[in-house]
C-alpha cells in the first residue's frame, strides 16, 4: 500500500516481540506500518539497508551503551530525510545522565529537535520501559540549497534545561564579573617574557632579527665590572647590566657564549 | 585526648589545578600553615568527596581557569556536585572558607571559576574568612604577586577568629639558617646484585619510572598506549616564512592505533643526553645505581608497605624519563631551599633575597621570563650541592606535550600526523630559546628509528558522524584535525551520502604558510567535501597579504546566508587555533551573523550560541 511506511526495530537484546514494537509504536503516534526486526545489534556495522530508505527507526536496549556513535549514524544513513528516531530505554536509577547522554549522541550524529518522552505508561508483556529519546533527520539534500522558510524559531528555542537538576552557573556571576577585566598597570608588552602568541604589534618580527650581543668589541675581549658582579652570570647582575644574558666570566678573560641546550640557531 | 582538651585545628586545602600551577599555589599556602603550627592537607578536588564539606571547620580552595573560561578536568565532578538545586541554603552552615583563583586577565572569562564557586559557596551557607583573591598570569610577578599578601591576610583573619589555628602566633620568623621543612620524598638505593636478570621493555621503564615520580598528574598513565616510529618529517611552510611549521608522519612499533579524529595525542620527548650528564655530574650523582622514589614517612601516613615491593630503576633513567632539566623553570621554592644549601655567602644571600617577596620580582625578571632551566639555575650557583630528595620533589616534572591529530584512522590506517609549529622565541635578556618538544621532533629522522612514548585521548572535538553538516574554522596550525575530518568524510562518502563542510583558513601570506594547500584545493573540485556540489565551501583569509588585515571571522561574516542555512540544517560548529582571541572572535561574528538573520538582539543570539555549545554543536579547542 501506497500509505504504509517502513519501520526498523533495533535492539542489542536477543529477542524482540513484533506485537511489543506494534503497541511502542501505537503509542509513538505511528499506525500502519511494516516492521523490520533486527535484534542482537550491537555489534553491526552496517544494516542491509540502502540509504534513506526507512521512514523512522525504533530503538530499544536496556543497556547505557546502546545504540553507539557509530550505529546513530547509521540510523541517520538509512532513515529518509525528515524521518525521526526514537530511542527507547529502560533503566534503573540515573535517568537525567541517560536522557542527556543520548540526546547528545543523537545530535552529534545529525539528528535535531531532541524531545524527552516519558514511557513508563506503555503496558507491554515481556519488559517495561522508562524513558525515550525523539529526534528528527534534516530534510536538506545533497547538493539543494536549504529551504531558507526554515522557522528561526527552531534554533532558537533551544533547551538551556539539559540540566535540570542543577542551577545555572552563570547566575552566579555579577555584571562586574562580565565587563572585560582591567590589565594590570601596565608597563607594555616589554615586560612580558615574549611577543604574544598572536603579535600583531611586530614586536615579534623585531625580536627574531635581534642582534644577539650588543656589546663593544673591547667589552667582549676584556671585560671590566665596576660593581663587581657581572662575572657572576645573569642572577647576580643588575637591571641595566651590559653582559646581561651572556653566560658568567672571569674579569680579563673573553667572553664567550655557554652551552646552552636549548638555544636556537639563529 | 585527655579530658577537655580539643582536637587541634586543622586546614584543609582544596585544589583544581590543570598544569600544576594550583597544585604549587596550593602547596605554599600548605607550607605556611604549617611553619605557623597549624596541620593542612592539600587534596585536590577529584580526590575529595564533596559530600564531606560541611564536616570541615576551614576550607581553603585553589582554584585554576583556563583561557575559555573553564575549569579543570579535576574540578568539573566536584562542580557539577555544588551547583545541585537540592543543596539546602545552610547546607554549608559552619564551615569557614576562602578562594584563591589562578586566571589571566587577558582572557575575557577572567578567573571565572573562582568567581562563582566563591559565590556558590556563600550561597549555600559558607562563610568567607576573607574576601577571593585573584592571582593574575598579567602581573608582573604572576599569581605570586597577588597570593603573597593575600596569605597574610588570610593568617591574621583567621587568628583573630581563633588564636587556636596558629600556636605559634600568626607571623611566623623564618630562621634564615635552619630548613624547617623536610623533603616529601625518599630514596631507597638498590645494590646491583639484587636486580633481576629480565630485560625489561621500553613501556616497563617507562611505567616503572613515571609511576615512582611525583610528578603525577596523569594518575593511570604511567603506561604509554602505545610506541610510535617516525616516518616522515616534511616542511609544510615555504622560504620565507616566519614560522617552521612541520608535517610528520608515525606508525606504530607496538601495539595497533586506536584513535578517532579529533583526537589528541600526547608524546614524551627526549631530553638532549649531553644535558643530563651534565646534571648528574653537577648534582654529584651515580649514573648507574639503581633506586626505587617513594614518599617519606610523616605522622600521617607511616611506613609505606608498597615501597619495599617496588621494582628498582636506574638513576640516570629515571632522571630522563620524569625530570625536566633543560626546559622547565623551578619555582620560588626551589631558590629558597637551594639557599640552605649555598656554601657561597653571596650565593646564600642571593638566593635568599630571590626567595623573599622583596626579591620577587626580581626572580622573576631572571628566572621565569628567561625560561631558566634547572640546569642554568644549578650552573649559575655552582656552590650549592641539593640532595637528591630534594631535586625529586622540586625539579619539574617532565610533561608530555599534546598536538591535535590531523590525520584519520578511515583515510590513513595505522597512521598519525601530526602538524607541528617549531617553537622559538628570544626572550628579553636576548638569550634565544626553542621548545623541548617540538624542535626534538623537527630534528628526528626517519631512518634513527627512535621509538616515541605516547598517549591518545579525547580533546574538545568530538568525532562528527558522517551525516553531521559542519562549519570547520582552523586558522594556522588550527586546521590539523580537520585535515583529519575531511579525509576521513571522503572515505565515508565512497559508501554514502556525506553531510555538507564548510571550512575556514587563516594564514599570514598565501605564498609561504598555506599549510596544506592542495589538499584543501583538491576538496574543491568535483565532488569533493568542499565542493559548492557537494553543498559546501573553502573559504581563506590571508591576513597579510593586502594593506587591510584580513582574518577568518571577515571570511564567516561575508558568508553568513550560508552559515546560517547550514546551522539551521543542524550543523556543528568547529573552532581549532592556537590564538588566545580568535575563538570569542568567531563567536561574535556568529552571534551577529545570528542576531541578522532572526531580527533578534545580540544577547538572544548569544543565548541561542550558549545553547548549542551545551548540546556539542560549538565546540573548541583553543591551545597556546
Amino acid at each position: 500500500m501506497a500509505n504504509q511506511k517502513t519501520v526498523l526495530a533495533v535492539t542489542d537484546d536477543v529477542v524482540l516481540p513484533v506485537s511489543s514494537v506494534l503497541t511502542i509504536m501505537a503509542q509513538l503516534g505511528n499506525e500502519r506500518f511494516d516492521p523490520l526486526i533486527v535484534t542482537q545489534a550491537s555489534t553491526i556495522n552496517q544494516f542491509p539497508l540502502d540509504s534513506s530508505s526507512v521512514d523512522a527507526v525504533l530503538a530499544i536496549s536496556k543497556t547505557s551503551d546502546f545504540p553507539s556513535d557509530k550505529i546513530c549514524g547509521e540510523f541517520s544513513r538509512i532513515l529518509k530525510p525528515g524521518g525521526t528516531v526514537f530511542v527507547c530505554k529502560n533503566l534503573e536509577g540515573q535517568v537525567e545522565d541517560m536522557q542527556q547522554t543520548i540526546q547528545r549522541r543523537v545530535t552529534l550524529a545529525g539528528f535535531l529537535e531532541p524531545q524527552c518522552l516519558d514511557l513508563k505508561s506503555i503496558k507491554l508483556s515481556t519488559f517495561s520501559l522508562s524513558f525515550g529519546i525523539k529526534a528528527k533527520k534534516p530534510s536538506w539534500k545533497i547538493g539543494s540549497s536549504f529551504a531558507l522558510k526554515k522557522p528561526a524559531k527552531v534554533l532558537l528555542k533551544v533547551n538551556l534545561d539539559d540540566d535540570l537538576d542543577l542551577i545555572d552557573e552563570d547566575s552566579l556571576l555579577t555584571e562586574e564579573d562580565l565587563k572585560k577585566p582591567q590589565l594590570p598597570v601596565a608597563s607594555g608588552c616589554a615586560t612580558t617574557k615574549k611577543a604574544c602568541k598572536n603579535c600583531v604589534c611586530g614586536r615579534a618580527e623585531i625580536e627574531e632579527k635581534a642582534v644577539k650581543l650588543g656589546l663593544t668589541e673591547d667589552q667582549i675581549e676584556n671585560p671590566q665590572s665596576s660593581c663587581g658582579s657581572c662575572g657572576l652570570g645573569d642572577a647576580f647582575r643588575c637591571g641595566t647590566c651590559p653582559y646581561k644574558g651572556l653566560p658568567a666570566f672571569k674579569l680579563g678573560e673573553k667572553v664567550t657564549l655557554s652551552r646552552n641546550f636549548l638555544e636556537a640557531d639563529i | 585526648m585527655t579530658m577537655g582538651e580539643k582536637p587541634k585545628k586543622k586546614l584543609l586545602v582544596l585544589y583544581a589545578s590543570q598544569t600544576g600551577n594550583a597544585l604549587d599555589a596550593a602547596e605554599r599556602i600548605g607550607r605556611e600553615a604549617e611553619r605557623r603550627g597549624c596541620p593542612a592537607s592539600i587534596v585536590s578536588t577529584d580526590e575529595f568527596d564533596a559530600s564531606y564539606l560541611p564536616h570541615e571547620e576551614a576550607v581553603v580552595f585553589v582554584v585554576s581557569t583556563t583561557g575559555q573560561g573553564d575549569s579543570p578536568d579535576s574540578f568539573k565532578a566536584f562542580w557539577k556536585f555544588l551547583l545541585q538545586k537540592k543543596l539546602e541554603k545552610d547546607w554549608l552552615q559552619g564551615v569557614r572558607f576562602a578562594v584563591f583563583g589562578l586566571g589571566d586577565s587577558g582572557y575575557q572569562k577572567y578567573n571565572f571559576v573562582a568567581k562563582k564557586l566563591d559565590k556558590r559557596l556563600s550561597g549555600l551557607g559558607a562563610t568567607t574568612i576573607i574576601e577571593k583573591g585573584l592571582g593574575d598570569d598579567q602581573h608582573p610577578s604572576g599569581y605570586e604577586g597577588t597570593l603573597d599578601p593575600w596569605m597574610l591576610s588570610l593568617w591574621s583573619t583567621l587568628y583573630q577568629i581563633n588564636p587556636k589555628y596558629f600556636p605559634k602566633g600568626p607571623d611566623v620568623k623564618i630562621s634564615q639558617d635552619d630548613l624547617i621543612d623536610q623533603p616529601k620524598y625518599r630514596i631507597l638505593y638498590h645494590k646491583q646484585d639484587k636486580l633481576e636478570s629480565t630485560l625489561l621493555t621500553d613501556s616497563d621503564i617507562i611505567q616503572r619510572a613515571r609511576g615512582m615520580s611525583p610528578g603525577k598528574l596523569y594518575k593511570d598513565k604511567s603506561k604509554p598506549d602505545c610506541f610510535l616510529k617516525m616516518t616522515r618529517n616534511e616542511v609544510l611552510t615555504k622560504a620565507g616564512s616566519t614560522k617552521d611549521v612541520r608535517h610528520f608522519e608515525f606508525q606504530s612499533v607496538s601495539s595497533t592505533i586506536e584513535y578517532e579524529v579529533g583526537d589528541v595525542v600526547e608524546l614524551l620527548p627526549s631530553q638532549n643526553p649531553s644535558a643530563i650528564d651534565a646534571f648528574i655530574e653537577r648534582c654529584d650523582l651515580d649514573p648507574e645505581s639503581f633506586i626505587i622514589v617513594g614518599p617519606r614517612e610523616t605522622e600521617n601516613s607511616g611506613v609505606n608497605e608498597e615501597m619495599v615491593t617496588q621494582l628498582p630503576i636506574k638513576l640516570k633513567t629515571f632522571v630522563e624519563l620524569t625530570m625536566d632539566v633543560t626546559s622547565a623553570s623551578p619555582r620560588r621554592y626551589f631558590f629558597e631551599v637551594m639557599s640552605f644549601y649555598a656554601t657561597a655567602e653571596h650565593e646564600k644571600e642571593r638566593l635568599q633575597y630571590f626567595a623573599s617577596t622583596e626579591g620577587r620580582e626580581d626572580l622573576y625578571n631572571y628566572n621565569q621570563k628567561e625560561s631558566r632551566s634547572i640546569l642554568e639555575v644549578l650552573e649559575d650557583f655552582p656552590s650549592v650541592q641539593i640532595p637528591f630528595e630534594w631535586l625529586v620533589q622540586l625539579v619539574p616534572p617532565l610533561k608530555p606535550r599534546a598536538f591535535s591529530i590531523s590525520s584519520s584512522p578511515l583515510a590513513h590506517p595505522d597512521q598519525v600526523h601530526l602538524t607541528v609549529s617549531i617553537v622559538s622565541w628570544i626572550t628579553p635578556y636576548k638569550r634565544t630559546r626553542k621548545g623541548l618538544c617540538s624542535s626534538w621532533l623537527a630534528s628526528l629522522t626517519p631512518e634513527e628509528e627512535v621509538h616515541i612514548p605516547v598517549w591518545f585521548h579525547k580533546g574538545s572535538l568530538p568525532a562528527p558522524s558522517q551525516s553531521l553538516p559542519l562549519i570547520l574554522v582552523g586558522p594556522g596550525t588550527g586546521c590539523a584535525p580537520f585535515r583529519g575530518f575531511i579525509a576521513e568524510r571522503s572515505v565515508q562518502a565512497q559508501s554514502s551520502p556525506v553531510a555538507p563542510v564548510m571550512f575556514f583558513f587563516g594564514c599570514r601570506n598565501k605564498d609561504t604558510d598555506f599549510l596544506y594547500r592542495d589538499f584543501w584545493e583538491s576538496h574543491t573540485r568535483e565532488g569533493g567535501m568542499l565542493s559548492e556540489e557537494m553543498g559546501g565551501g573553502f573559504y581563506t583569509a590571508f591576513s597579510r597579504d593586502q594593506p587591510k588585515k584580513v582574518y577568518v571571522q571577515h571570511k564567516i561574516r561575508e558568508m553568513s546566508k550560508k552559515v546560517w542555512d547550514l546551522l539551521c540544517g543542524g550543523a556543528a560548529v568547529y573552532v581549532a587555533g592556537s590564538s588566545t582571541k580568535m575563538p570569542s572572535d568567531i563567536m561574535s561574528a556568529l552571534e551577529e551573523i545570528v542576531s541578522e538573520e532572526t531580527g533578534r538582539s545580540k544577547e538572544d543570539a548569544s543565548q541561542c550560541l550558549k545553547g548549542l555549545e551545551k548540546k556539542g554543536r560549538y565546540n573548541v579547542e583553543a591551545w597556546s
